[in-house]
């Protein structure tokens, strides 16, 4: 197809509009993403940068018969399985609970959103201290009830539970906005007929609610899990990946080879692994939201 | 009758301030404990208001621990990340949405791949490729490779995409080249979306733990949430009156933001659905 000389230019235009991000991304993300491929099949040690043998698959082998390994990608499943359905049901509920307007609807939104915004690290140590033995918060309340101290943050399996609790705490505000959009685009048409019909609150939010925000929900499961997969800061400030690597996670494991111990290799091979569900994952929100025709890729 | 419509909205509202305890109370316990004393901190039975006011852990923690460094890096760092993943953004975003250009499709196709792939992932070769520019422990490490942003590209993609094309065309008809349209009429135009965008990744670059985690080891570019962490192991379950200072500075800038911009900040997160 002939283009104009005035086309030609606003194309020009183009590229360098373009330029800053994709430069950067290719510098910064897709150049570092290459290296962790090739360098999975190294002995790549990061503290010195030099690459000894290609030692092949090996490094996959030794990871996925690595007991710590597998021990850290059980610990991130369990967490993605409690972590990413309660806090989208709970985020769903306390959507359909602000859906209408009422005095305090405004406030109650805000105040349940406000833990998504806090930085992790400072609301982490807020549950480290309510969580603590002696004097916190949470072990005060039980003793009222003559329990003994619960050590939530050093002991199986209260460390992961903890871990679980804070995670979904934090993510409920978000769900609950991303579910509060969608359910304000149902027309309330559809809620006045189904009331006439004689359908109780309950009755409509499983007949309309629900069926009609199950594209927010696939896109919310999906992209949870993406986020649960890479989950760090918590676990970095509230157990440290104890008692005995209980509450370490993937990424918590591959930080840990290619920074502690600087084994590039398996910590490569790891987050090769990692990558290959997240892309797994992605594949997945592709369809979901190309069936909402809400992402035009032409 | 009236029985019946008001019972479901006691319901509600003790359903919600239950749950408003859960989600809010943990932050209005931080501020009062971070100003009672260490072993008031710790007491039993708890007490609510302190018995005595404590103001100066405040002044005692900017001597345990440079507050006043990290809150000056993390301005810095966050304000340079924001500007720059605006000023991209806004650029990238106008690009793919308007102008006609070979392979402009397929380049948004990667980037939008590369959005669903977990960052995170790449860490460690990208904390060697800073280490070899000699950029671990600076601010341009801190801020350069944060600054591309698909999210904000996405964002205002769709944004301009949404937009009629009636003015622009106006002026492409006036002889106004793509520069001058996009400084003088599809910049401007993008100001609400530049708000919402620019608050909502405030709040994330303010937050960001993970990378800033690795990027810095020396205590000079500590930003405030790694100065906390480090705060943590030092002070190990001892003061929780200091620690909860320590968390009252840091959630206190995004808490402040939040309250100011709350639509935008919502409109920007729900905006990257449609």
């Amino acid at each position: 197809m002939a283009r104009s000389p005035l086309e030609r230019r606003e194309g020009r235009a183009g590229y360098v509009l373009i330029a800053p991000t994709t430069i950067l991304l290719m510098v910064f993300y897709l150049f570092p993403l290459a290296q962790t491929v090739v360098y999975s099949f190294t002995d790549w040690n990061p503290g010195t940068g030099t690459i000894g043998n290609v030692v092949g698959a090996q490094n996959f082998v030794d990871v996925l018969t690595n007991a710590e390994f597998l021990r850290a990608a059980g610990n991130t499943a369990l967490y993605v399985v409690v972590v990413v359905p309660c806090s989208l049901a709970l985020g769903l509920f306390f959507a359909a609970l602000l859906a209408t307007p009422f005095r305090g609807r405004g406030l109650y939104r805000t105040l349940i959103f406000t833990p998504y915004i806090a930085p992790i690290v400072g609301s982490a140590l807020i549950f480290s201290y309510l969580l603590t033995p002696l004097g916190g918060l949470v072990n005060n309340g039980l003793g009222l009830f003559g329990f003994q101290p619960i050590a939530f943050l050093t002991s199986e399996p209260w460390a992961m539970v903890s871990v679980i609790v804070f995670s979904i705490w934090q993510l409920v505000g978000y769900t609950m906005i991303i579910y509060s959009a969608a359910l304000s685009n149902v027309p309330p048409s559809y809620y006045e007929a189904a009331t006439i019909d004689g359908a109780g609150p309950v009755r409509r939010f499983f007949s309309i609610s629900l069926p009609l925000v199950a594209p927010t929900s696939g896109f919310l499961a999906i992209t949870g899990l993406i986020g649960s997969l890479q989950v760090f800061t918590q676990v970095y400030v509230l157990t440290g990946g104890g008692p005995l690597g209980s509450t370490e996670t993937l990424l918590y494991w591959i930080y840990q080879q290619g920074f502690v111990f600087f084994q590039g290799g398996p910590a490569s091979a790891g987050a090769v692994i990692l990558l290959a569900v997240g892309i797994l994952v992605s594949v997945i929100q592709l369809k979901v939201l190309a069936r909402r025709d809400s992402v035009e890729l032409a | 009758m009236r029985a019946r419509k008001l019972a479901p909205a006691i319901a509600r509202h003790a359903i919600l301030i239950v749950a408003s305890l859960i989600f809010f109370g943990p932050f209005v316990w931080m501020l009062l404990t971070s100003v009672k004393s260490s072993s008031e901190a710790l007491s039993f039975p708890p007490t609510f208001l302190p018995r005595e006011w404590h103001f100066e852990n405040y002044s005692d923690l900017f001597d345990v621990a440079p507050f006043g460094m990290y809150y000056l890096n993390s301005a810095v760092v966050t304000v340079f990340t924001t500007l720059g993943q605006v000023l991209t953004s806004l650029a990238a975003g106008y690009a793919f949405a308007r102008l006609k250009f070979r392979g402009s499709n397929v380049i948004f196709v990667v980037l939008l791949a590369a959005l669903l792939v977990p960052f995170e992932v790449v860490f460690t070769p990208l904390i060697s490729l800073l280490s070899s520019l000699g950029w671990l422990n600076t601010y341009q490490g801190l801020i350069v490779p944060n600054v591309p942003s698909i999210l904000g590209v996405f964002l205002f993609r769709q944004f301009f995409s949404s937009f009629p094309t009636e003015i622009e065309d106006a002026s492409r008809m006036d002889g106004a080249g793509v520069w001058r349209r996009f400084r003088s009429i599809m910049a401007p135009m993008a100001t609400p979306m530049i708000g919402s965008f620019a608050i909502l990744s405030f709040v994330y670059n303010w937050n960001n733990f993970f990378f800033q985690f690795l990027a810095v080891n020396r205590t000079e570019f500590f930003t405030v949430p790694i100065g906390l962490a480090q705060l943590q192991s030092s002070q190990a379950a001892t003061s929780f009156n200091l620690l909860m200072a320590g968390s009252t500075l840091a959630i206190l800038p995004v808490f402040l933001v939040f309250l100011l911009f709350q639509r935008q900040i919502v409109t920007a997160m729900s905006g990257g659905l449609r």
